[in-house]
């Protein structure tokens, strides 16, 4: 018996391949390299994205010399192979496996949601299976409702992509096989929770088993239009269809097989903007009430386009121009531009999910990104990363991939992030000044006001000892911290010099991109137009403004997202109504559509001069990415300039907590109807205690100016005293709420009893 | 080696039917002619063939039933298309033969569809199932044809024939714990690690242990060797083991644990190692009272203060230890010495005992002038209890004391005698030596190739084919060793080579300490006199090896004390089973063993792995994962767990290269 070193992975190898040469890499499966090189080889349970599953047994083929049929989604090519993939004896047992999963499937293709779209169907003709061969006792095997999506067994070919999805990819771990032969099932061991996610699981099936229950029954898939676009909720951007019929969108598909998206992006599609017409008096005000504004303030659900024309607007009326996310956004990355010498952070999501060490810093990760949290997961489940979760509360949804929870004290991330840097830098080469700065750290002050054991620290450490590949994702509690400059400036560090693949999230909608294209003022003055926020004179998307404007499925134009790509989206439904293009073409800008603007985006901050329409929307064969395209990244000067930590400014008592729930991000997502939470208060036992409010009662408080009226919910897996308070449901004034994301809770009990404040 | 009438079994072919019986043919494999006790067999049907002792066997119900045993025991399977639904149809249409309702056509469809199978099934037990029943439809075809044609029901259709199957892989089979090791290593495939764990915990509680510092001698019987290279199924286990700890998930049990039965049965268990841990794991689970009774401070016995700190952190061993101490019926005390007073005691007291303490009597190497009282004589068992109790639980005083730039010289060529070496190398002796009598290979084949290299590695001289004539003393402590040389010497008459001392060759080697790590024996001093329990010749105490009880009834003995010194995963495989004959024993009174238990013995004699089998349906040539472990500087002066495991990347691939060699197997009775 020999012993390697390595497994060769990444070792230049040629096979042969039906009489063609393939040149690739060891490590690679025979099916990867046929598809490298447009070779079809059947398959019924392949699914690119996760690992090979091996259930279905079709992609069988014969490599000379060695006996038998071999598997090739999971066989890796070893140098030199010579392989066929299709002759006489592979396709006969393709074909009975074909056979063998018709036996007993139901002939109800006429009503069933997948016809049209079926593997099944598919390969059931391709094998030429036109009547049941085989035969078995079938079994009574009920429909079940979940929720977001519905389990037909007797359709299931038990292919096990769900599985896999829910497994690997979005980590929700609710479906599980049920094993037992002709009797295994697909078992849905969370039912309580509902999963939206569980829709990229339904997006994988190859037969109508598993589907969107608010789809089923409903159109057939050759009925609908698909119209590709990007998801605008939480800054991810992730591919889409929309599926449209008649002016109305019957659901949201995705390249499942190369790309994912979360239970918002696939059920969050129902908030156009619909009936408006085109009112001339409105529309006059607008333009009117623009000449006059002192400030214009939006929200970041804006495409880079409409976010360009604000800012020529600004430039030539002169307003100040405020997005709180964004600017607070736009500010952590100028300071990190002066560490890091460039303009965008280095990670992307390939990396995140190939690390084997990842830490999570300043953001409620499963809330504020679903794909980040998906991209997590995948890196939990292929390199088994050890995961440190850093944030003042306590996650139960993601402790299956979390290895290692650091609380800090709310307010206390900057005493976090140095000491942090202090643990990861410790045998890295930086130069003396920085050094200096790290040796001069008061660990045991900081550790004790951040409330993190410095063994803490040395657990992880030692965690990610002998590893490689280690990112770190930073998030929206840093960057409306009265320190965030300072604290950009550390998580910069640790990608100059720790060799960190870092992402800092940006906050929801397209506030990346508003950054990157837009000149932000700190706070608005004077008279005031707001695009889908509150003004003197409104703009929004959501109706009730004082004009209309489309709400992003009823647009053309490009989005950014957290891969730092720029991507397209289309109109999904049609809009009747005027536009900001509109507005600004009366106020002097010449742009026959929205669109014509995205070719003039800053190539400063990393657009590309490319128009619209020459943006390419597709994957390939292989499953890369070609979607717009991706930011360029500009050098910037450096300067490094690490001021003292500050005095450490932390809360005491009842703290609460700007966070939405899982699927929620804005008025947008809050205004479809099928996604559909509560928007309550939820804090812990010890929460409720500390404030002596009870279950179900109802108070009033403040934050930014914006008063809020919430029932109070305690949530028994829960712990600490910060509770979430959520903000989707809080329409145009969400835009307005721009202070960090903590803040001590003063509230009066909605009847007006002052009954508790924390200042006491 | 068996008397059959008919067998196909591993490519054979014997056929006495018609012939008289003093023609008769043997089969040349251990086949299960009797089931159990006076019971014989009809037949024995598997994964290699059938094998028919009883000459008016019912053929199509046979094929019939295994079929459906297959239908039962796919209950691990059901994973792909050819399985799924190929195995129902085979049961389906067998039993509409057997039922008399049968066409010809049935026999070409399940042709074809066991082809499919054959060729195309995920696992090795969709891929054989069809091979006995074949051989049947062939060999036995006039059964077939005669319920096809006179559409009858075959001749004891639904008669009283038992049919008794189990569901096993080369692998598990040669486990002595019988692992499920096709089963946790699909959940490393699946990346759902808590199915992993607790596929593992059905019969093996300590994941993390085993998942770590066991001599695997599944590996050995791994049919991927056949093709390349065997799995490394050792280090796939800690992985879903470390998932549960560093997830801080609640204990993955492989079954529900019980509630406390509260019926006044209860069972005691001396020493709460490997062996002690186990019973009392399987027989808390069940809701049975046990109480453990442990002589030291700290639980895990010999592999808490044996197995050092680098090989087997204790912060792991200490999750296996957790996840038996925390059932509620579990009970252990510490500190309390049981001697023979004590024994009769607790034998009056409890239902039955279980003996699991183990072997900590360190053997002397058998020299001249050798006297354990000696200074600097130290016993492998004292001087390792030494250096864990310290670096473990800071009980006692560092070894280094002792050991710091001192010479050492340990006798020895076993896992107990590497670990006396290197924890000496990382207490500091300038120098350490082992004497071993026989050669590298051997010592390789003893322990495993990654010890001795690592041992190497750190800077242990290894001194082959050697052993100490003569102690040296000036009266207080041992000052030097006479060391004879051997070499092997061929048997002019073929028999094994012969060690011959090589005259003159003797060397002398000035050394501080001598530790012996020849063999460990058991301290029988706790068993009463009066009792006259029987004992092994090399004095453990004796059971048959199959439900462990000793010559006094109620009392049992597992593990080294029962075997001599084994691995933790002997010790764990003979309490298990222990553990199930004690849960009926308490009750009945009498000693059984379950049809699952008997058929384990069965297959076990009859070797399930077939390392002449050759291996078709993968792709050979794919290597072993190998994972990374400390370099010798960073591992040599601390205690740091030297092996870091696998990388999810490595683990998934290794799994990959699993072949789920499930065969399942069944008695006719």
């Amino acid at each position: 018996m020999g012993v390697h070193n390595s497994i060769n992975t990444g070792k230049p190898i040629t096979v042969t391949i039906d009489g063609k040469e393939c040149k690739s890499t060891f490590g690679k499966t025979i099916l990867e390299i046929a598809r490298e090189n447009d070779i079809y080889i059947p398959t019924m349970c392949y699914l690119t994205k996760v690992q090979p599953i091996g259930s279905c047994r079709m992609c069988v083929v014969n490599v000379e010399g060695v006996d038998g049929m071999i598997l090739s989604c999971q066989e890796k090519a070893v140098d030199g192979a010579v392989i066929t993939t299709n002759n006489n004896a592979l396709f006969k047992e393709r074909q009975n496996i074909m056979r063998l999963y018709d036996v007993n499937h139901p002939l109800e293709c006429g009503v069933c949601d997948k016809s049209g779209e079926c593997d099944l169907q598919n390969k059931t003709m391709e094998f030429n299976v036109d009547s049941q061969h085989f035969t078995a006792r079938d079994q009574h095997r009920p429909v079940e409702n979940w929720g977001y999506v519905s389990y037909d067994p007797a359709l299931c070919i038990m292919c096990e992509k769900c599985v896999r999805v829910s497994t690997e990819i979005t980590g929700d771990e609710a479906l599980k096989v049920k094993f037992g032969g002709y009797g295994s099932t697909i078992i849905n061991v969370k039912k309580e929770r509902n999963y939206a996610s569980l829709g990229e699981a339904a997006a994988v099936c190859p037969v109508g088993a598993l589907v969107q229950t608010h789809f089923k029954y409903t159109a057939n898939a050759w009925e609908l239009e698909k119209i590709p676009s990007a998801c605008p909720h939480c800054g991810g951007g992730c591919q889409m269809y929309y599926e449209v019929k008649q002016e109305k969108i019957y659901r949201v598909t995705n390249e499942f097989e190369f790309t994912n998206l979360c239970g918002a992006g696939r059920f969050g599609y129902d908030y156009a903007n619909e009936g408006v017409t085109k009112d001339v008096q409105a529309f006059e005000a607008a333009v009117e009430a623009f000449k006059k504004a002192d400030s214009v303030i939006f929200a970041p659900q804006i495409s880079n386009e409409e976010a360009l024309i604000l800012q020529k607007l600004k430039e030539k009326l002169g307003f100040k121009l405020v997005c709180h996310e964004a600017h607070a956004y736009q500010k952590f990355m100028e300071a990190y531009a002066k560490v890091s010498g460039k303009h965008l952070y280095g990670g992307n999501l390939k990396d995140l999910s190939e690390s084997q060490g990842i830490i999570i810093l300043g953001t409620r990760i499963n809330n504020d990104s679903p794909t980040l949290k998906y991209h997590i997961n995948m890196a939990s489940k292929w390199q088994q990363a050890r995961v440190a979760y850093m944030h003042p509360i306590e996650d139960s949804e993601i402790q299956h991939i979390v290895t290692q929870f650091i609380k800090y004290e709310a307010g206390s991330e900057e005493g976090a992030v140095a000491l942090l840097a202090h643990t990861l830098l410790s045998d890295t080469e930086v130069p003396d000044s920085i050094r200096q700065v790290l040796d001069d750290l008061d660990i045991g002050n900081l550790s004790a006001e951040s409330n993190i054991g410095e063994e803490e620290f040395e657990a992880l450490r030692r965690s990610l000892l002998k590893r490689h590949g280690f990112s770190l994702v930073v998030g929206e509690d840093l960057y409306a911290h009265p320190r965030a400059e300072q604290i950009a400036t550390w998580v910069a560090l640790l990608e100059r010099y720790a060799g960190f693949n870092v992402i800092c999230v940006p906050p929801a909608g397209n506030a990346m991109g508003v950054s990157l294209v837009c000149d932000l003022d700190d706070t608005v003055e004077g008279k005031t137009v707001g695009y889908n926020a509150k003004g003197d004179f409104t703009l929004s998307a959501l109706g009730g403004g004082d004009l209309d404007m489309p709400a992003l499925n009823q647009q053309e134009g490009t989005l950014t997202t957290v891969d730092k790509r720029v991507v397209p989206m289309h109109v999904a439904l049609p809009y009747g109504g005027y536009v900001l293009n509109d507005i600004a073409n009366a106020l002097g800008l010449r742009a026959a559509y929205t669109i014509d603007y995205t070719v003039q985006l800053p190539e400063n901050t990393g657009f590309k001069a490319i128009v619209f329409d020459d943006l390419p929307e597709y994957f390939d064969t292989v499953g890369n990415e070609h979607r717009g395209y991706l930011l360029e990244e500009k050098k910037r000067d450096t300067q490094l300039n690490i001021e003292e930590v500050g005095e450490l400014d932390t809360f005491d008592g009842a703290v609460i907590y700007r966070c939405n729930p899982e699927n929620q991000f804005s008025p947008f997502t809050a205004k479809s109807p099928l996604l559909s939470e509560e928007a309550v208060l939820t804090g812990s036992q010890q929460f409720a205690a500390v404030t002596k409010l009870k279950e179900g009662e109802k108070i009033r408080f403040e934050v930014d100016g914006v008063t809020f009226t919430r029932v109070f919910r305690i949530d028994t897996a829960m712990k600490g005293t910060i509770a979430l308070n959520p903000t989707f449901d809080m329409g145009l004034s969400a835009s307005l709420l721009s202070s960090y994301r903590f803040s001590r809770l003063s509230f009066e009990k909605s009847n007006n009893d002052k009954i508790g404040n924390n200042d006491e | 080696m068996s008397r059959v009438v008919f067998s196909t079994w591993r490519g054979e072919f014997v056929d006495n039917r018609g012939k008289p019986s003093d023609e008769w043919e043997e089969s040349g494999f251990k086949l299960p002619e009797t089931y159990d006790g006076d019971t014989k067999s009809k037949a024995f049907i598997g994964w290699d063939g059938v094998a028919i002792f009883n000459e008016d066997i019912d053929a199509v119900e046979l094929a019939s039933k295994y079929a459906a045993q297959y239908q039962e025991y796919s209950e691990a399977c059901g994973r792909c298309a050819p399985g799924r639904w190929g195995g129902r149809i085979l049961y389906d249409l067998l039993d509409k033969i057997a039922r008399g309702e049968g066409t010809h056509d049935d026999v070409a469809h399940l042709k074809e569809v066991s082809e499919t199978m054959m060729v195309t099934s995920k696992c090795e037990i969709g891929k054989t199932v069809p091979k006995p029943i074949l051989d049947l439809m062939e060999h036995y075809k006039e059964q077939f044809d005669t319920c096809i044609e006179a559409q009858q029901p075959s001749k004891h259709y639904d008669g009283d024939t038992s049919y008794i199957a189990k569901v096993t892989a080369p692998c598990t089979d040669m486990c002595p714990a019988h692992v499920d090791i096709p089963a946790y290593i699909e959940g490393v495939r699946d990346m759902i690690f808590t199915d992993s764990l607790a596929a593992t915990r059905q019969t093996m509680p300590l994941a993390h242990t085993c998942g770590r510092v066991c001599p695997h001698p599944c590996e050995d019987a791994c049919r991927r060797m056949n093709l390349d290279e065997p799995i490394s199924i050792m280090e796939l286990k800690r992985i879903g083991a470390d998932y549960e700890t560093d997830h801080a998930l609640p204990w993955q049990h492989p079954f529900e644990v019980q509630p406390p039965r509260n019926d006044g049965k209860k069972v005691a268990i001396i020493g709460a190692g490997p062996a002690g841990l186990t019973a009392a794991y399987y027989l808390g689970i069940q809701g049975i009272h046990v109480d453990i009774f442990e002589e030291l401070p700290v639980n895990g016995g010999e592999v808490a203060v044996g197995v050092p700190e680098y090989r087997m952190p204790v912060e792991k061993y200490n999750k296996d230890i957790q996840l038996v101490l925390d059932l509620p019926t579990v009970h252990i005390h510490n500190n309390h010495r049981v001697d023979a007073e004590r024994l009769k005691e607790i034998d009056a007291e409890y239902d039955a005992t279980l003996l699991a303490f183990g072997t900590r009597l360190s053997k002397k190497v058998r020299a001249t002038n050798e006297n354990p009282n000696m200074k600097g004589y130290w016993g492998a068992i004292a001087m390792l209890d030494k250096v864990n109790l310290w670096t473990k639980y800071g009980i006692g005083s560092p070894a280094s004391n002792e050991l710091k730039d001192k010479v050492v010289v340990c006798v020895g060529g076993g896992f107990t005698s590497m670990d006396v070496v290197r924890c000496s190398i990382r207490e500091g002796a300038k120098k350490v030596i082992m004497l071993y009598r026989r050669d590298e290979k051997t010592i390789i084949r003893n322990t495993t190739y990654e010890e001795y290299h690592e041992a190497v590695e750190e800077g242990v001289e290894f001194i082959f084919h050697s052993a100490i004539e003569e102690i040296f003393d000036d009266g207080e402590k041992i000052t030097k060793l006479k060391v004879n040389r051997f070499e092997l010497v061929p048997d002019p008459n073929g028999g094994r080579p012969q060690l011959q001392k090589i005259e003159g060759a003797d060397f002398e080697i000035e050394c501080d300490y001598l530790i012996p790590a020849v063999s460990q024996a058991a301290d029988l001093q706790l068993l009463p006199e009066e009792w006259n329990i029987e004992l092994t010749s090399w004095n453990t105490i004796l059971t048959n090896g199959r439900d462990f009880m000793s010559s006094r009834p109620g009392l049992f003995a597992a593990g080294d004390c029962e075997y001599g010194p084994m691995t933790i995963v002997n010790a764990v495989g003979q309490a298990r089973r222990a553990a199930s004959v004690i849960s009926r024993f308490i009750y009945d009174g009498k000693v059984s063993l379950t049809d699952e238990e008997i058929m384990e013995d069965h297959l076990n004699k009859l070797k399930v792995y077939d390392k002449s089998e050759k291996i078709t349906g993968w792709m050979p040539g794919l290597p072993r994962a190998v994972s990374e472990k400390l370099s010798v500087d960073e591992r040599k002066d601390n205690n740091k767990e030297v092996n870091l495991g696998f990388t999810g990347e490595e683990a998934i691939a290794e799994a990959e290269r699993c072949m789920r060699c499930y065969y399942i197997s069944m008695v006719a009775v």
